[in-house]
C-alpha cells in the first residue's frame, strides 16, 4: 500500500531543536533522507553541530536569529527548545514535521519500524470531526469508518491543522510525577487518532508534532521560555492551547494519537521542577482564560485571531505575573515578524535544494 | 491508585431478549457473569418461552410483568423490540447495571485473550472521569499511566462516571447506509484505551455494550424515541442514540464522567443491511435534527438530580423539536410519563 515516492516530499520540512548532536538521524534516514531539514541550534553559537551525510538541510544558531530578526529576535527563546518555533517561521513549506532530537524510531506491536512521518501526514491529509465524537475514532483511517447516529451533514469533516503523536517508554509526565514515578514507561501502543473535540484544550507536546503551516503556522509561537525567562517546559503547552482555541474559532482540527515515537531520554526531574514551578500555578489561571476566551467574528485570519488573543492575554493574565504583559507583547512580535518573512502573495513553495 | 472494591451485590446485569434461544448467548458469558444477578427481559412482542441455560442467579421479566407495572397508566412508554431492556433498569435496585445487546459475545483482546466486558465496565465506572481537560495518554486512572505534563493538577481529582460506553469488533455498529455500501467491513482493530469524552461534547451512544451508575444517572436511561417502523435490528432503531444524548447531557449537567473505549464485545452477524436500508432510513433522516438540538440544549441550575434534568429535556423537545416533527412532540411525552413512572415504581 505504501506510495515508493515518499508524500509531499516538497511541501514538508522538518524542524529540529538541538544543542547536542543529530546522531539521531542516523536511524530516522529512511525515512527522513527526502525532506528538507531545519536545525535551529539553541545555546552556544560557536559550536559545530554536526549533521549526518546525505541530508539537505539549513542551520541556524543564536547569531543567524539574531541578523535574520534584528530586534524582534527577543521573541525567540534562547537555551530552550522552544527556538524551534524559529523554524517554522523560516520555512517556506506548508507543512512542519517537528521532533526532539531524543526521539527514536518506535515498534508497532507487531515489531515493525513505524515511520512516524508518514501517519503524521495521513492524519493532516484527512479531514478532522471536531463537531461530534465518533467511537470508533478517526472514521477516515482504513478499517473504519462513521458510527450509526452520526449526522450526515458532519460526515465531511473539516481540514486538519494539527497532528499530535505520542510516545512510548518515557511519557510526557511533569515534574512532579516523573519524581513520584521515575520508573513508569508507557508500554501500551494506541492504535488510534482521534480529533480533539471542539471547546475543549488538551496538553500540546512539541515532540513528535506536525501542522499546516498555512492553516496555522502563525500561531504556533511557543512563547518565551529559558534564559532570562521565569519559566520553562510550557513552551508547547502555551502554543497548544492558543492553536485550539484558534481552530476551534476557525472550524479547523486537531488530531492526537497516532504515530509514536520512542523517547529514549528522562530529563532530570529536579532541573524540570525548577522550569515548571511557576507553571504549575500559572497554569490553574491560564486554563479558565483559555476556557472562556471567545474571538470577535472578524477574527477571519490566523494572525488576527492570536494578535486579538495577545491583548486579551494582556489584559486578563496581565494581572498574574508581569510576565505575562512580556508575553502578551513577544505574541505580537512574533506576528509582525512572521507576516515580515512571509508576506503574503509571495511565492511560498520552493523545491527541496533549489538555489536561490 | 488504591482499588476500589465493589460487592458483586451492587450489580445487576440486564439483558434484553429479542431472540428466544438465549443458550449460545449465556455460556458465552457465563465466566463472566455467573457471579453476579441477572435480569432478562423478554421482548414483549417474542412469543412463547425463553431459553435460557440454568445455574445463574435471574430474574425473567415479561409482558405480564410489564402490563402489571405499567399497566394502562400509559400509552406511550413502549418495551418492544431493544427497549425492553428498559423494564430491567426499572426493576433494578442495583447501583451498577451493565447491558449487552444479545447477539454480542465475549471478544479476544490483542494478546489472544478473552475480554470481561463486565469487569472492564465497572472498572470504568469506579474510577474518577476527566470531562474537563482532554489527556493525551487517554484515561489517567489506568494501570501504566498518568496525567501528561500541562494537565492542570485541580482537575486531576476527577468527577465520578455515569455511564461506560464500549465498543465492538466484527460487526461495528454502523448504520445501515454504510454496513450496506460496505458489506463486508468488519472492525478488527483493538484500540487499548479508555477515554472521557469531553463535558459538552456529543457522542452517538450505542446502547448494544453499555453500562452506568443507576443511583446517578438512571431515570435518564429511558424509552423514548421510537421510529415509525421500528424493527428488530439495531440498525433500524435510534433509540439508544437519543437515550445516548439524553443521558451525556444529564452527565454534563451533573458534572459527570461518560467513558468510551474498552471493553469490546464480539458482535455476530445478524440481519441485512441493505434489507434494513430498504425498509427505512428516517432515523438516518432524524439526527440531522436531533443532534444540533442535543449540542446547544442547557439545563436550569435547579436540576440537580437525573430527574430533574429529563423532565427539563423533555420540555425542551416539546418546545424546539415537537412543532416540527409529531414523533418529538411524542417523544417528549414519553419521558415525561418514563419519570413518573420512575418514581411510583422506586416509592414501592
Amino acid at each position: 500500500m505504501a506510495a515508493s515516492t515518499p508524500l509531499l516530499k516538497d511541501e514538508l520540512d522538518i524542524v529540529i531543536p538541538t544543542i547536542r548532536n543529530l546522531d539521531f538521524l542516523e536511524m530516522w534516514r529512511p525515512f527522513f533522507q527526502p525532506y528538507h531539514l531545519i536545525i535551529v541550534q539553541d545555546g552556544d553559537p560557536s559550536k559545530t553541530i554536526k549533521v549526518p551525510d546525505g541530508f539537505d538541510y539549513e542551520l541556524y544558531n543564536r547569531n543567524d536569529i539574531n541578523k535574520i530578526l534584528g530586534p524582534k529576535a527577543n521573541c525567540i527563546s534562547f537555551k530552550d527548545s522552544a527556538c524551534r518555533c524559529f523554524g517554522y517561521m523560516v520555512s517556506k513549506k506548508k507543512y512542519i514535521f517537528t521532533i526532539d532530537d531524543d526521539c527514536f524510531v518506535a515498534k508497532d506491536p507487531s515489531g515493525k519500524e513505524i515511520n512516524a512521518l508518514a501517519q503524521h501526514i495521513k492524519n493532516l491529509l484527512c479531514p478532522s470531526t471536531p463537531f461530534f465524537f465518533n467511537t470508533l475514532y478517526d472514521p477516515f483511517r482504513e478499517g473504519t469508518d462513521f458510527v450509526r447516529g452520526y449526522p450526515f451533514s458532519l460526515r465531511e469533516g473539516v481540514p486538519t491543522a494539527v497532528s499530535h503523536g505520542l510516545w512510548l517508554n518515557i511519557p510526557d509526565y511533569d515534574a512532579p510525577t516523573q519524581l513520584v514515578k521515575p520508573r513508569e514507561r508507557n508500554t501500551r501502543y494506541v492504535d488510534a487518532v482521534m480529533t480533539i473535540p471542539k471547546g475543549t484544550l488538551f496538553p500540546m507536546c512539541g515532540m513528535n508534532l506536525a501542522f499546516d503551516r498555512e492553516l496555522i503556522g502563525p500561531a504556533m509561537y511557543f512563547g518565551l521560555m529559558g534564559d532570562g525567562q521565569p519559566i520553562g517546559r510550557y513552551d508547547d503547552m502555551w502554543a497548544g492551547w492558543c492553536i485550539k482555541v484558534i481552530c476551534d474559532h476557525l472550524g479547523l482540527g486537531v488530531k492526537t494519537g497516532l504515530p509514536y515515537i520512542w523517547h529514549s531520554k528522562a530529563s532530570n526531574p529536579f532541573v524540570n521542577l525548577k522550569k515548571e514551578y511557576k507553571g504549575i500555578y500559572w497554569q490553574e489561571e491560564l486554563i479558565p482564560f483559555f476556557q472562556s476566551v471567545t474571538l470577535p467574528k472578524d477574527c477571519t485570519t490566523v494572525q488576527k485571531c492570536y494578535v486579538e488573543l495577545s491583548k486579551q492575554v494582556k489584559a486578563k493574565l496581565g494581572k498574574v505575573d508581569d510576565y505575562f504583559n512580556k508575553l502578551a507583547d513577544a505574541m505580537v512580535t512574533w506576528i509582525d515578524a512572521w507576516d515580515e518573512l512571509n508576506p503574503s502573495g509571495a511565492s511560498a513553495k520552493l523545491p527541496n535544494g533549489a538555489a536561490k | 491508585m488504591s482499588q476500589v472494591i465493589i460487592q458483586d451485590d451492587e450489580v445487576d446485569i440486564v439483558i434484553g431478549a429479542i431472540q428466544s434461544d438465549l443458550t449460545s448467548f449465556m455460556e458465552a458469558w457465563r465466566p463472566m457473569f455467573s457471579r453476579f444477578h441477572l435480569i432478562i427481559v423478554q421482548d414483549p412482542d417474542l412469543n412463547g418461552e425463553l431459553k435460557i441455560p440454568g445455574g445463574f442467579n435471574l430474574n425473567l421479566y415479561t409482558k405480564s410483568d410489564m402490563d402489571k407495572v405499567v399497566g394502562s397508566s400509559s400509552s406511550t412508554i413502549s418495551f418492544s423490540g431493544y427497549s425492553c431492556r428498559y423494564f430491567g433498569y426499572l426493576m433494578s435496585r442495583k447501583k451498577y447495571i451493565i447491558s449487552i445487546d444479545d447477539d454480542c459475545i465475549p471478544a479476544k483482546d490483542s494478546k489472544g485473550e478473552l475480554v470481561d466486558a463486565v469487569a472492564q465496565h465497572i472498572t470504568n465506572l469506579t474510577t474518577p472521569a476527566t470531562p474537563f481537560f482532554f489527556n493525551t495518554l487517554y484515561d489517567p486512572f489506568c494501570k501504566g499511566t498518568d496525567f501528561v505534563r500541562g494537565y492542570p493538577f485541580s482537575l486531576r481529582n476527577g468527577v465520578e462516571c455515569g455511564l461506560s460506553c464500549g465498543l465492538w469488533l466484527n460487526l461495528a455498529d454502523y448504520d445501515a447506509p454504510t454496513q450496506a455500501l460496505k458489506p463486508n467491513a468488519r472492525n478488527s482493530r483493538y484500540v487499548d484505551a479508555v477515554l472521557t469524552v469531553p463535558s459538552r461534547t456529543m457522542l452517538p451512544l450505542s446502547g448494544i455494550n453499555i453500562a452506568f451508575n443507576n443511583e446517578l444517572v438512571g431515570p435518564a436511561l429511558l424509552p423514548a424515541f421510537r421510529l415509525t417502523k421500528e424493527g428488530k435490528f439495531r440498525w433500524e432503531t435510534v433509540e439508544d442514540i437519543w437515550t445516548g444524548m439524553c443521558a451525556k447531557v444529564v452527565c454534563d449537567h451533573l458534572k459527570l464522567g461518560v467513558k468510551s473505549g474498552l471493553p469490546y464485545v464480539w458482535r455476530q452477524e445478524r440481519g441485512s443491511a441493505v434489507e434494513s436500508l430498504k425498509k427505512e432510513w428516517e432515523g438516518v433522516q432524524l439526527m440531522e435534527e436531533v443532534v444540533p438540538f442535543f449540542q446547544s440544549v442547557r439545563l436550569s441550575e435547579a436540576a440537580v438530580t437525573a430527574e430533574d434534568c429529563v423532565a427539563e429535556i423533555a420540555a425542551s423537545v416539546k418546545e424546539q423539536l415537537g412543532r416540527s416533527n409529531p414523533m418529538f412532540a411524542r417523544a417528549a411525552e414519553t419521558m415525561v410519563e418514563w419519570i413518573k413512572l420512575w418514581k411510583q415504581v422506586r416509592s414501592q
